[in-house]
């Protein structure tokens, strides 16, 4: 029983970190139409810029995460205005090629400018724990926890109370009606692709505390976080809240009573398993 | 006549290769409302995504004495050329609510919103009882409404009405264009475009006939009711 609660605590834990890794690719691919295949990698730049923020000028990492997410807005908003704009009306091979070609670069800049080395985000509270109901709780993965579930609520909110939001929610919607009403597409892309890369910068920088960073991660990362975004829906943060939760309970469950190496296996088996019950995600509504 | 808010000439644009506006001049008075009509195809939803900005185009178009020819989308709707768009184009997967603060979204005057929301729930009640009501989960009808709505919220100096009437019930029609009039008493100048053209020339000053993309016909809206050829080729007399 016990070992069943321990793995609930972790699947949760984890939960939260995964839907915050999803959030900016779902937002990105439901309002641009893009699937960026780069997001792992923004993810992983992002815990770069936190752990020399650490090592480098000893910003805690919390306190590095807004700096982080800052930094990786102003490269996401780069990348859209002078890259993918020249691919947004294009057919989606053409913006799946362009992302993956981007991942390489950045994998491989990270590579030449980081080394291959792991290195970890690792403050003196990163071995504090406690007690809860018999399981134990770290206290980095629970901060990590509540700040990815603060953030994905920000950003519902800002997606439905704000005119900026509503108006990328709109361009998301239906592009002519937005331009017609007064709406700068390449403007909301731009905006669009900055905060999906910002919340790559935040889900990386918390990723840098609770694990394990080297130039390779995004990969599995892009994978993961389009595991979440299919799982919980494109349209609603609150929908990848509910995929992130899925993935790290299946993940921490599968890992506990099968074995660490079948994650993979049971992650993808329950994308399969959705897009055949309900192929909108959990909380996307049926046409 | 009034003083001239829009004036085109000369106006070319069409799809790649096909031309579809050839040669098309016309103008609009201040406060007048103007029908634009003609069968299926013969250009005039092309006419408005030029005047709009979505479409590129030659020719000039003058608006309130400025060149807006190709300008884009955002800074013509900001100069207060605002279009309802065939097929209502609403946000359907927004509330009705989000939809009418759409239609204000580069409006500076926040201050006033509130206010002008409560005259458009009030000029349709029923979107004002509906306001958290998914768009795109209305009536036909309803949608019409709330597209009208939006556009209102923009404050507009020229609305540009396309295709208002389609599918919609006659009664439904009837109130729209009495909002229309009502509207016009406020100042705002309209452009309706419409193939129902007993309708448009109904309560419209003047009208035009735009056929396989030329004005054919111009005059006041009476005299195009009574034309011969209006009646026959658009009303069936």
């Amino acid at each position: 029983m016990n070992l069943l609660w321990q793995g609930i605590v972790n699947g949760v834990l984890l939960g939260g970190l995964y839907a915050l890794m999803a959030l900016g690719l779902a937002l990105v691919w439901g309002v641009l139409n893009i699937v960026n295949l780069a997001h792992g990698a923004l993810i992983m730049l992002g815990g770069y810029v936190c752990y020399y923020l650490f090592t480098g000028a000893h910003i805690d990492p919390f306190v590095a995460l807004p700096i982080t997410a800052a930094v990786l807005f102003v490269v996401g908003y780069a990348i859209q205005r002078r890259l993918l704009n020249l691919v947004i009306r294009a057919p989606m091979f053409n913006t799946l090629l362009i992302t993956f070609g981007l991942d390489v670069v950045l994998t491989y800049a990270a590579q030449i400018a980081f080394s291959a080395d792991f290195r970890t985000v690792n403050p003196s509270y990163a071995g504090a724990n406690f007690s809860l109901l018999g399981a134990t709780v770290p206290v980095v993965r629970l901060l990590a926890f509540v700040i990815a579930l603060a953030l994905t609520f920000g950003l519902w909110l800002f997606l439905t109370r704000t005119p900026l939001g509503r108006a990328i929610r709109a361009t998301s919607q239906n592009l002519v009606a937005a331009r017609l009403y007064g709406v700068e597409p390449r403007r909301i892309y731009a905006l669009t692709f900055g905060i999906g890369a910002a919340l790559a910068g935040a889900a990386g920088a918390l990723y840098g505390v609770v694990s394990q960073l080297n130039p390779y991660i995004g990969t599995s990362l892009t994978a993961k976080s389009f595991v979440i975004a299919i799982i919980g829906g494109l349209s609603n943060p609150l929908g990848v809240i509910v995929g992130g939760l899925v993935l790290g309970l299946v993940e921490s469950m599968t890992s506990l009573y099968i074995g660490a190496t079948y994650t993979n296996v049971a992650s993808f088996g329950i994308l399969v398993l959705v897009l055949i019950v309900r192929p909108t995600g959990l909380l996307g509504r049926t046409a | 006549m009034s003083e001239s808010l829009l004036d085109v000439r000369n106006l070319q644009a069409g799809y790649g290769e096909m031309p579809v506006l050839k040669d098309v001049a016309f103008h609009i008075g201040e406060r007048e409302i103007v029908a634009l009509v003609g069968s299926n195809a013969a250009g005039k939803t092309t006419l408005l995504r030029a005047l709009s900005g979505v479409l590129s185009h030659s020719g000039s178009v003058r608006y309130a004495g400025e060149e807006i020819a190709n300008l884009p989308s955002d800074a013509i709707f900001a100069r207060g050329l605002v279009q309802l768009p065939e097929g209502r184009q609403l946000f359907g997967d927004m509330s009705v609510h989000d939809n009418l603060l759409m239609g204000a979204y580069r409006r500076s005057d926040r201050g006033n919103l509130d206010a002008d929301l409560g005259e458009v729930y009030r000029i349709f009640p029923v979107l004002g009882q509906r306001k958290r009501q998914l768009a795109g989960s209305m009536s036909g009808g309803e949608q019409q409404m709330c597209a009208m709505a939006r556009a209102l919220m923009a404050r507009p100096r020229l609305l540009m009405i396309d295709e208002m009437s389609l599918g919609l019930a006659p009664a439904i029609v009837d109130q729209l264009l009495d909002v229309l009039q009502s509207i016009r008493s406020r100042g705002v100048t309209v452009l309706l475009v419409e193939q129902d053209v007993y309708s448009a020339l109904r309560i419209a000053d003047r009208g035009y006939v735009l056929e396989h993309g030329h004005i054919v016909r111009e005059g006041r809206a009476r005299e195009l009711a009574d034309d011969p050829e209006v009646k026959r080729a658009y009303l069936g007399v």
